[in-house]
């Protein structure tokens, strides 16, 4: 290898992911050099960050070489040949272990894969490992005392948010270009607004949640965590779309990638007047005002919008996603409650206490709410919104367990996120600031139901005139 | 809406044929009062049509052919 190439070989692991895929694509790096890039990363961050709870180095490295050979025969399977991934460790690959953050499934292996991880292979890309995630994905700041937790690239003694907290970091610290999160309840949000990375969750019915782990069947969304809105939209280009195993996306339409390219101007873009301004740290507000600014000056037209009583949807979201992931475990719970961490226990404990007329009422309102919520925002695009009030608060200050502050910590946190689940609505969050400490903070962009490529376009519009999203940690 | 009673917490677990530890009705009372009682007070009168897969028809009238 000749200098730049070897230059360019190191530097192909901070690629995005468009990069990257076009870089290998191009042959001006090949996909063993872009994987051994990344490994070495790897082996440089994981101990700082436990981001990764399975690191599949000869193999990958193997699928690497396969990769390139296929380019060399002129066999390219798809839009990430050669791209190493690596998710969040509950969705499915047939023969390989899946232990959803828990003791309660160690050393299980999957008996299928995931469409979601079908279909991302079947484009190409291979796996370089498995993400550490919160157990059973239920748990919105990261912390796991089973597998310990994962911790912040910008300050290790910060939470990643969770449940995606591998996903998050992994990203933030270029130890792979995009990652599959899932969010029930903020998985995908919170860890993209804590670590700095832009986060896509999806209209629910968009991406099939087949062969992934469940937590509440009617609010589980699976979407990629990113270094930025292209990189989302690559990927969701790719995993989204009807499939017979999930009968939720039945009717979806098809991913119109040309919708993603247009500009904003003359969107309008909604903020709130109430409940996702209140209370927020000056940094968030400045965060939100530069943004507002900035989709001024790209021509789009901002109004302020009143919307619904952002807390009963969030009580409501509250109340189906308790019963539904209760009701998913409660063989365990009746058999294994000890080998639950105390937090998700006691949480998967709350959920006994609401009754069938209380947890059907929460169903049955959500077609009137998102109902109502559609009257309020009219024609209106886009919603710009903190994605939470503050940055990431510390691994100490929230590791509640399950005692008797963790409820109301646990509230806090997910404050800006349940309404958006239980509405069912698309939501991408973008890095757009950050706080007195350097910390990144993010703003969620909120679209209508199917709407997923007009946000892309007003995300994409939004990195391409700011560069939050390009800072990255550094180790120290 | 008065705060939920650690007994119906007992109840619904024995129904659910869930164990809980002794301290647990009054946690779990504590952690879904204030949840409960905020449901509650939207006082929600809804069409007898309604079902949870209405949710699915509002949402896909959002869909552009």
């Amino acid at each position: 290898m000749n200098e730049t190439a070897a230059l360019i070989s190191a530097d192909s692991a901070t690629f995005t992911l468009t990069e990257m895929a076009a870089a290998i694509r191009d042959r001006k790096v090949s996909s063993v050099e872009v994987t051994a890039a990344l490994l070495k990363r790897i082996e440089a961050w994981q101990p700082r960050i436990n981001a990764f709870v399975r690191i599949e180095a000869d193999s990958a490295m193997e699928l690497a070489r396969a990769s390139d050979a296929a380019q060399a025969r002129g066999d390219i399977k798809g839009p990430l040949h050669g791209v190493p991934l690596a998710h969040k460790d509950m969705y499915y690959t047939a023969g390989k272990p899946a232990g959803c953050g828990s003791k309660v499934r160690e050393g299980w292996i999957a008996p299928t894969t995931s469409t979601a991880i079908a279909r991302l292979e079947a484009a190409g890309s291979f796996r370089i490992g498995a993400l550490h995630m919160a157990e059973f994905a239920f748990s919105p700041t990261g912390h796991n005392p089973y597998l310990g937790h994962a911790r912040n690239p910008w300050d290790t003694e910060r939470i990643t948010g969770g449940s995606s907290s591998g996903s998050g970091a992994a990203v933030a610290a270029r130890l792979v270009p995009a990652a599959l999160g899932s969010d029930t309840g903020g998985s995908i949000r919170l860890p993209a607004h804590f670590c700095g990375v832009t986060g896509f969750k999806p209209t629910y019915g968009r991406v099939s949640r087949a062969n992934a782990l469940p937590l509440s069947f009617s609010l589980d969304t699976v979407g990629p965590l990113a270094r930025s809105v292209d990189d989302c939209a690559l990927v969701s280009q790719i995993i989204a779309g009807s499939d017979p195993l999930d009968p939720t996306t039945s009717g979806a339409p098809a991913w119109d990638a040309e919708a993603t390219a247009r500009s904003p101007r003359g969107m309008k873009i909604g903020v709130p007047t109430r409940f996702y301004v209140d209370d927020l740290e000056p940094s968030v507000a400045a965060a939100l005002d530069a943004a507002l600014d900035a989709f001024g000056k790209l021509g789009a037209r901002v109004v302020k919008v009143d919307l619904p009583d952002q807390a009963a949807l969030a009580a409501a979201a509250l109340i189906v996603l308790a019963v539904e992931a209760t009701t998913a475990h409660a063989p365990w719970l009746r058999e294994r409650a000890q080998d639950y961490g105390e937090q998700v226990r006691a949480r998967l404990e709350n959920g006994l206490a609401y009754s069938a007329v209380e947890y059907l009422e929460a169903l049955r309102w959500r077609g009137p709410a998102l109902a109502a919520h559609l009257d309020a925002i009219g024609d209106i695009d886009v919603i710009v919104a903190p994605a939470s009030r503050a940055a990431a608060p510390t691994i100490a200050e929230t590791d509640v367990g399950g005692g008797p502050t963790a409820e109301a910590t646990i509230l806090a946190i997910t404050r800006f996120m349940r309404p958006l689940n239980y509405l069912g609505v698309p939501t991408l969050v973008v890095p757009a600031g950050q706080s007195s400490e350097g910390l990144p903070v993010g703003l969620q962009l909120i679209g209508r139901p199917f709407g997923d490529e007009r946000l892309i376009a007003a995300g994409r519009a939004f990195q391409d005139m700011t560069d939050h999203h390009r800072r990255a940690p550094r180790l120290p | 809406m008065p705060d939920i009673d650690p007994e119906r917490i007992r109840v619904l677990a024995e129904a659910a044929r869930v164990p809980l530890r002794t301290e647990s009705p009054e946690r779990i009372a504590r952690a879904v009062t204030p949840t409960v009682t905020r449901f509650a007070a939207e006082n929600l009168a809804l069409a007898l049509e309604a079902e949870p897969s209405t949710f699915v028809v509002v949402q896909r009238r959002e869909i552009v052919p």
